[in-house]
């Protein structure tokens, strides 16, 4: 089932770094529906925030594979709920213990 | 080669704490900078080709090894030159392969850049950790289409682990450092750093520790690192065991990587899990082990094929279920009721099949985590008998359904080759290899003794890769004895590379096995093309290999054509005092065997003629496949 996410992103203001991001998700037939990039308090830290399609399983994977990019600070998802409101979490990581 | 040894810098580097860097504040360029870091990071040798981009670098080397000479007159710092930049990437990467540390290469701008972004991609396709440093147009004239430009950060941000582009001449000194950390990190893999010529040529104060601030990247490797499996998570790994009655242990390049063979002998001695490794892991057991089943996979060993049939309990070590192992990840170990994995790399927990327990931790902690658990509890199925009738059935498969191949052929059989030189070797030589069949052959037939005398390109199947990795091998145990298994068609990729075994006067040993073409490939144009050779076949090529060689500077030359001859041929080969090529015009029509097909699973095995099957005859190989 293909569902809509968000993703916040918060990146490292380096050369490239957006590239790679988007690199990252066109390496991976993910296709971003809308992309923001904003300035943050942090002059060094941009903001970005992606709206994309994908089941779960795939955008579970791409997440983790966005933690991998030494530029990315964090990775978070947005995902809006039947009722209206959004959800902010942290999708699982992956690492156990 | 006097010109290994450690240099007084590193020395000093080591002398970690709060001990300032002997040259801190002082006035440096920016190359000399690049070279004092080097240094520092325990670098002790070079792979590069010079170029306009590169020049203020390649001075600095050369100032370095002048001012820094060793007490036997060696250079601390030596800078090999290959043929292509290709050699250099991948001789970088033999290095770190042989030995662990971080492997260096230097090139310039444009072309020098781009021919590296084969082993860069091999590099992270294999965790291999490389820093790769790039010269690049000034930077006023970036993005004008300069002479020699290329848009090296976009093209290796695809390829490489992490790519600094160095537009800020003050922030060189922490990015080359903070490159390395990152490098050899983790899961390790290639970090390019792309300096512009201005930033070269910049005058600097030295710093001596400074590093960039990579907060995202630390904070998930601490999360890592740290990571420890606790007693609920130990409790829940045994009760899952105690109930298995064949549990069986599937090893990948990770726990080479992380230095966990020792760790791992301790856990297989006190459990007595069979193991078998895929093909990058060769080596993280002894091979010659009882409880080692050799490869598995679409080209592993029969019986490790069905030892992952047969098992209900996998325990993945630093392995990520690739295409070549589980080619239908559902079929994969059918019977086991429990997966269990343990990796670095959070991204390959579940990613290709589910695992009912994992640990995203440092391996060696684990497994010795495991034990401790398992004897403060008195959990000792081994000595319980549980695994008895296990370990009689693994013996069975490795007796009944041993490697085997033609050994009445009148044509010299490649397996031949290898057994015979591993008669010499006894699993302790260092191997490295092109891609394909003599791959596979050399992979199937040569025992390895020990972690990291194994050196292919298993991710990304680089043809080329073995004599540039071989000779770089050389350079990271320069005491070793370094083969160069390679094929036809593999070495012609990288064939400049001969030159340079001479140039440096390596004492490899370097053997084609010489099927006339790509047999790989027209391995898979018999099974599902019908036999259609497209640009396979080699036999109008007029390449005389032994000349070539002998041309480049090998004095010991040789073709072997007579099977009768190839102990004694063998022997000379590796008992000459220097360079030695042998080619050996093998049976061109010998297969790779067994074999999984693309897309099929273990059940649909074939074995070959000459090795036995537990099925009945299989099923006819289809026409064509989809997958690769």
């Amino acid at each position: 089932m293909h569902m809509r996410h968000t993703l916040s992103i918060l990146l490292q203001n380096e050369a490239g770094a957006l590239v790679r991001v988007a690199g990252l998700f066109a390496a991976r037939h993910c296709n971003i529906d809308s992309l923001t990039v904003a300035i943050t308090h942090d002059p060094a830290v941009s903001q970005l925030t992606l709206v994309l399609h994908g089941n779960e399983a795939t955008l579970e994977q791409i997440v983790r594979q966005t933690r991998k990019l030494v530029d990315v600070i964090d990775v978070n998802s947005l995902s809006l709920l039947g009722n209206g409101t959004l959800e902010h979490g942290r999708l699982a990581t992956g690492t156990s213990s | 080669m006097p010109l290994l040894k450690t240099s007084s810098t590193a020395d000093a580097d080591t002398d970690t704490g709060i001990t300032r860097h002997p040259l801190a504040g002082q006035a440096l360029s920016g190359a000399d900078v690049i070279v004092q870091v080097l240094a520092d990071e325990g670098t002790r040798v070079l792979f590069g080709y010079s170029g306009g981009a590169i020049l203020p670098v390649y001075d600095a080397v050369f100032r370095y090894n002048a001012e820094h000479v060793l007490a036997d007159g060696s250079e601390p710092m030596p800078l090999i030159v290959p043929a292509n930049e290709q050699g250099a990437g991948f001789m970088a990467a033999g290095y770190a392969r042989a030995s662990g540390n971080v492997g260096v290469a230097i090139v310039t701008s444009g072309p020098g850049a781009t021919n590296m972004v084969t082993p860069v991609r091999d590099a992270m396709a294999d965790s291999t950790p490389l820093v790769v440093i790039c010269g690049q147009v000034p930077t006023t004239s970036l993005g004008s289409d300069a002479f020699q430009e290329a848009p090296v950060s976009n093209i290796m941000g695809a390829c490489a682990k992490h790519v600094f582009l160095v537009t800020e001449a003050s922030a060189l000194e922490a990015t080359l450092r903070t490159a390395f950390e990152i490098a050899r990190s983790g899961r390790p893999g290639p970090v390019v750093v792309d300096v512009p010529k201005d930033v070269q040529n910049a005058a600097l104060q030295f710093d001596g520790e400074c590093r960039l601030p990579i907060p995202g990247y630390r904070a998930r490797l601490r999360t890592v690192q740290e990571a420890r499996l606790d007693d609920a998570h130990c409790a829940a790994f045994f009760a899952a065991l105690m109930q298995a009655k064949r549990p069986l242990i599937y090893a990948g390049g990770g726990v080479v990587t992380a230095g966990a063979a020792p760790a791992l002998r301790a856990f297989v001695e006190t459990f007595g899990f069979p193991v078998t490794t895929t093909l990058m892991g060769l080596g993280a057991i002894d091979t010659t082990d009882a409880m080692a089943l050799h490869m598995l996979g679409m080209h592993g060993t029969a019986y490790a094929n069905y030892a992952v049939e047969d098992c209900d309990f996998v325990l993945t070590l630093g392995a990520r279920f690739d295409d070549r192992v589980a080619g239908v990840p559902d079929k994969f170990a059918p019977s086991a009721r429990f997966v269990a994995q343990i990796d670095i790399d959070p991204a390959e927990i579940g990613k290709v099949k589910p695992v009912q327990w994992h640990h995203c931790g440092p391996l060696t902690i684990a497994l010795e985590r495991l034990r401790s658990y398992a004897h403060a509890h008195g959990l000792r199925p081994r000595e319980d008998g549980h695994y008895a009738a296990w370990h009689e059935h693994i013996a069975a498969l490795k007796r009944v359904h041993a490697m085997n191949y033609d050994r009445d052929s009148a044509l010299i059989q490649p397996h031949a080759v290898i057994e015979e030189i591993n008669r010499h070797t006894k699993g302790t030589a260092i191997i490295s290899t092109g891609v394909g069949q003599h791959q596979m052959w050399a992979a199937q037939y040569f025992d390895f003794r020990a972690p990291r005398q194994w050196l292919t390109s298993g991710s990304m199947g680089t043809m080329g890769f073995g004599l540039p990795a071989a000779i770089g091998a050389q350079f990271a145990r320069p005491d070793a004895l370094v083969i160069d298994i390679d094929g036809d068609a593999s070495i012609r990729m990288n064939l400049g590379e001969l030159e340079t075994v001479t140039t440096y006067d390596l004492p490899l040993k370097v053997v084609v096995l010489n099927n006339v073409g790509d047999g790989m490939v027209r391995q898979w144009q018999k099974l599902y093309f019908k036999g259609r050779f497209a640009a396979s076949d080699k036999s109008l090529h007029r390449k005389d290999f032994v000349r070539a060689a002998e041309a480049d500077g090998f004095a010991w030359a040789q073709r072997l054509e007579d099977k009768q001859k190839l102990a004694t041929t063998i022997a000379e080969f590796l008992a000459f005092d220097g360079p030695a090529f042998l080619e050996v015009m093998i049976d061109p029509d010998a297969g790779v065997y067994p074999m999984v097909g693309p897309g099929a699973t273990y059940a649909q095995m074939i074995t070959g003629e000459f090795i036995p099957s537990r099925n009945a005859p299989a099923t006819p190989a289809p026409a064509s496949t989809a997958m690769f």
